[in-house]
């Protein structure tokens, strides 16, 4: 079947993905006015790899991921160039679909597709490895197809309690495994100095990050959502020395739009939360409606973006057990997957966020057979409804179908959002 | 004006900070007794007596175990007033620290901390204890507490011979190490004078063996099983300065835990209390400067906020310790 397809494969701009891509990424730079001169370099970035099939980090063994909770920092340790593949793509999500059950996350169909069509990522032919983490039921699931594909496919254990003291042990046992794996793979044993340089690397970028998301607490907003996550969305697959720079430099734009009291969205246009599944490229139909509706995203809690760049990792001494160890804690114990028995943790987060971005609302999605996102739904809508802020759940997947019902919706929740502080004022 | 005092202090290194106030507290308690300098018998740290030159101020836990080895009779008279008003000057210097008399002035915390870094220099790493392991080894504290107070009042009551007197400091390694400061290793023998005081003094042989052993691969070794930590955390409620967390900012990311030389998981894991100080904690505020979130961790001294997590503290930190290291 590879073969069958690999023998019928179009140039790449003509591809249905890269038609998809252009479609997309011509609406984020033409829909809104004034988009920061330094997002060029994200925009330019899909474009090439999406559009043109660029291929990125020549000469590197690259690894796939596919959860947030692999850690990046033995990837980068062992030479080898981590890079995320969960995929946003509606054609991919179409392609898997013979993988899955219909009611399966378009998430991890479109991952699928994506795998089996070997066309959406131009190096997606170059995977030295795919890691794994045992995390929700259709992830854990897709690893044997994805080996059935001919990849090569690791399967990281991930405990399902992660508050516990043996969970932590199983997951630095988990972690330190995973080190090994990686040097069967590149040939290259962890030292104290490469994971040091790899750690330093990523809190280079981490930095650069939580700066950007100091800026988007700002009353006037001064960046768009969509903005933000075409920005951290690049960090799947971006080289990462480059992907800093960039954001330091449109860190530096916005901090000149601060000063010019310069606002990105209306002035009055509502604050908004996103969580829940994640957004992803080209499927940003929904911070883009919420943006064209007049609201304002100034913030996520999700694993494309916020999750994955926020919490930074420190060691007490340089030794490379404890270092590791300490990597490991970072990726497990702040982690607010729902796939974790409690979600006290994600309660906690988005309340404390709804506070720091004075955000008025939250707009929580959900891919429809995303069971986990689902099921959190009622308990974190209580949460934050008890602090009186409201949330509008949206169950969705990546096909365009439900455009015109979706953006009812959400227009309906931001005029409700400025009806609320109507009241409020008076 | 006061705004940027602040942020210098929490953008503050405070590794140097600790380790040239450590060297000030380890010089006024082993040496200062050369320049006169004498703070009083009531110290809440191991401020040795038994290095009778140098000391500049001596261990409560000396004049603890004399008072309560006191007959009955006397004790429970007007000279237990006396006694009283020893451990008020105690607690009195003990609520201004707080905790941080462990780890800031404690001469022998100090020289865990040294032998700690000579370990790290040598690039060999360092050991933990397992969950399990640590439960039961936090209780040896308050059992040395309670022994450190019953002998000696079993002493005055006719029990137990006079050999066994100051019992916790025949086992304290601060006894046989401290005065080797000032060139006094007398105390590294066993004295052979009564059976008593030979076992006594052969245990403290023996700790102090453990100790520089258990120091070297354990960051605060002794800290664990210290008795004068147990009777700080008694009144720790009532000191000055507060280690205090705003559980709402914290994402337990696990930093502090990471650097914390006692292995306290509240420290991450505690979502609710506000006042985090744990029992085995030596307020050495690595925590605090290991802390990403804005406000998640802070110092106060009575009420008023002294050091505190920031995110470009903790960023200027982190950049640091990544160009030397």
């Amino acid at each position: 079947m590879a073969n069958h397809k690999d023998e019928i494969k179009h140039p790449f701009n003509l591809t249905h993905q890269a038609s998809e891509a252009t479609r997309m990424l011509r609406s984020i730079t033409d829909d809104f006015p004034d988009n920061p001169e330094a997002m060029n370099y994200f925009y330019d970035l899909y474009k090439k790899v999406y559009c043109e099939g660029v291929s990125l980090h020549e000469n590197k063994k690259i690894v796939g991921t596919m959860c947030v909770q692999v850690p990046e920092e033995l990837i980068y340790a062992s030479g080898a160039v981590p890079v995320r593949l969960c995929n946003g793509f509606y054609t991919d999500d179409h392609n898997g679909a013979d993988f899955m059950p219909a009611k399966s996350c378009s998430l991890v169909k479109a991952t699928l597709g994506m795998l089996d069509s070997k066309s959406t990522l131009p190096f997606i032919n170059r995977l030295d490895d795919i890691v794994l983490p045992a995390t929700c039921d259709q992830k854990r699931k897709a690893g044997s197809m994805i080996a059935d594909m001919g990849y090569s496919v690791y399967d990281m254990e991930v405990p399902p309690v992660k508050e516990s003291e043996e969970a932590r042990i199983y997951w630095r046992r988990s972690i330190r495994k995973f080190a090994g794996e990686l040097k069967q793979i590149t040939g290259k044993k962890l030292s104290k100095s490469s994971l040091k340089e790899a750690m330093a690397k990523i809190s280079r970028a981490q930095k650069a990050y939580r700066k950007l998301y100091e800026l988007r607490k700002q009353k006037n907003s001064v960046i768009l959502g969509k903005d933000v996550f075409m920005v951290t969305n690049a960090y799947f697959f971006d080289e990462i020395e480059s992907w800093t720079e960039a954001v330091n430099r449109l860190n530096v734009e916005l901090e000149k739009r601060v000063e010019e009291k310069y606002s990105a969205a209306q002035r009055r246009a509502p604050r908004l939360l996103f969580t829940g599944s994640p957004a992803i490229f080209p499927n940003l139909k929904i911070p883009m409606l919420i943006e064209e509706s007049g609201g304002v995203i100034v913030g996520d809690e999700t694993c494309s973006s916020n999750r994955m760049l926020y919490d930074m990792v420190s060691s007490d001494e340089w030794h490379l057990n404890a270092m590791v160890d300490g990597i490991a804690d970072n990726y497990l114990k702040p982690c607010t997957c729902p796939i974790f028995t409690k979600n006290d943790d994600r309660k906690r987060k988005l309340l404390h966020m709804a506070k720091e971005f004075a955000a008025e609302g939250v707009v929580y999605q959900s891919f429809s057979g995303c069971q986990v996102y689902s099921m959190e739904q009622a308990s974190i809508t209580k949460a934050l409804n008890d602090e009186d802020i409201p949330v509008l759940f949206i169950e969705s997947d990546y096909s365009p179908d439900d455009m015109g019902q979706l953006s009812t919706r959400i227009e309906a929740f931001i005029e409700s959002l400025k009806a609320k502080r109507r009241r409020n004022r008076k | 004006m006061i705004k940027n005092i602040r942020k210098k202090i929490n953008n503050g290194d405070l590794r140097r900070f600790r380790f040239w106030l450590q060297i000030f507290f380890f010089l006024l308690f082993v040496y200062g007794g050369y320049l006169s300098i004498n703070l009083g018998q009531n110290i809440p740290t191991f401020a040795c007596g038994f290095n009778s030159e140098g000391q500049g101020a001596t261990c409560y836990l000396i004049p603890l175990q004399h008072q309560l080895a006191l007959s009955s009779s006397t004790l429970f008279s007007m000279a237990g007033i006396a006694v009283l008003i020893g451990f008020s000057y105690f607690v009195l210097w003990f609520l201004v620290l707080n905790k941080g008399w462990c780890g800031y002035a404690c001469p022998l915390g100090t020289i865990q901390d040294w032998i700690t870094s000579l370990r790290s220099r040598l690039g060999i790493p360092y050991a933990s204890y397992t969950w399990e392991q640590f439960k039961h080894l936090k209780k040896i504290k308050y059992i040395l507490l309670v022994l450190m107070v019953v002998i000696p009042m079993g002493i005055g009551a006719g029990f137990f011979s006079h050999d066994m007197s100051t019992p916790f400091c025949m086992i304290c390694p601060g006894r046989t190490l401290i005065p080797i400061f000032t060139g006094d290793f007398s105390q590294l023998t066993i004295d052979f004078s009564s059976k008593t005081k030979m076992i006594l003094t052969t245990l403290g042989m023996l700790i102090t063996g453990i100790f520089l052993a258990g120091s070297f691969f354990k960051k605060r070794f002794f800290c664990f099983f210290c008795p004068m930590s147990a009777l700080h955390f008694m009144l720790s409620k009532l000191a000055f300065l507060k280690l205090k967390k705003d559980g709402s900012k914290c994402t337990k990311c696990g930093d502090c835990y990471t650097v914390c030389d006692m292995q306290i998981k509240e420290i991450a894991d505690d979502v609710e209390s506000k006042n985090i100080l744990q029992d085995d904690c030596i307020m050495c505020l690595k925590c605090v400067s290991a802390c990403p979130e804005e406000g998640a961790l802070e110092v106060k001294f009575m009420g008023i906020p002294v050091f505190e997590a920031t995110v470009e503290g903790y960023i200027k930190r982190m950049e640091k310790e990544n160009k030397n290291g």
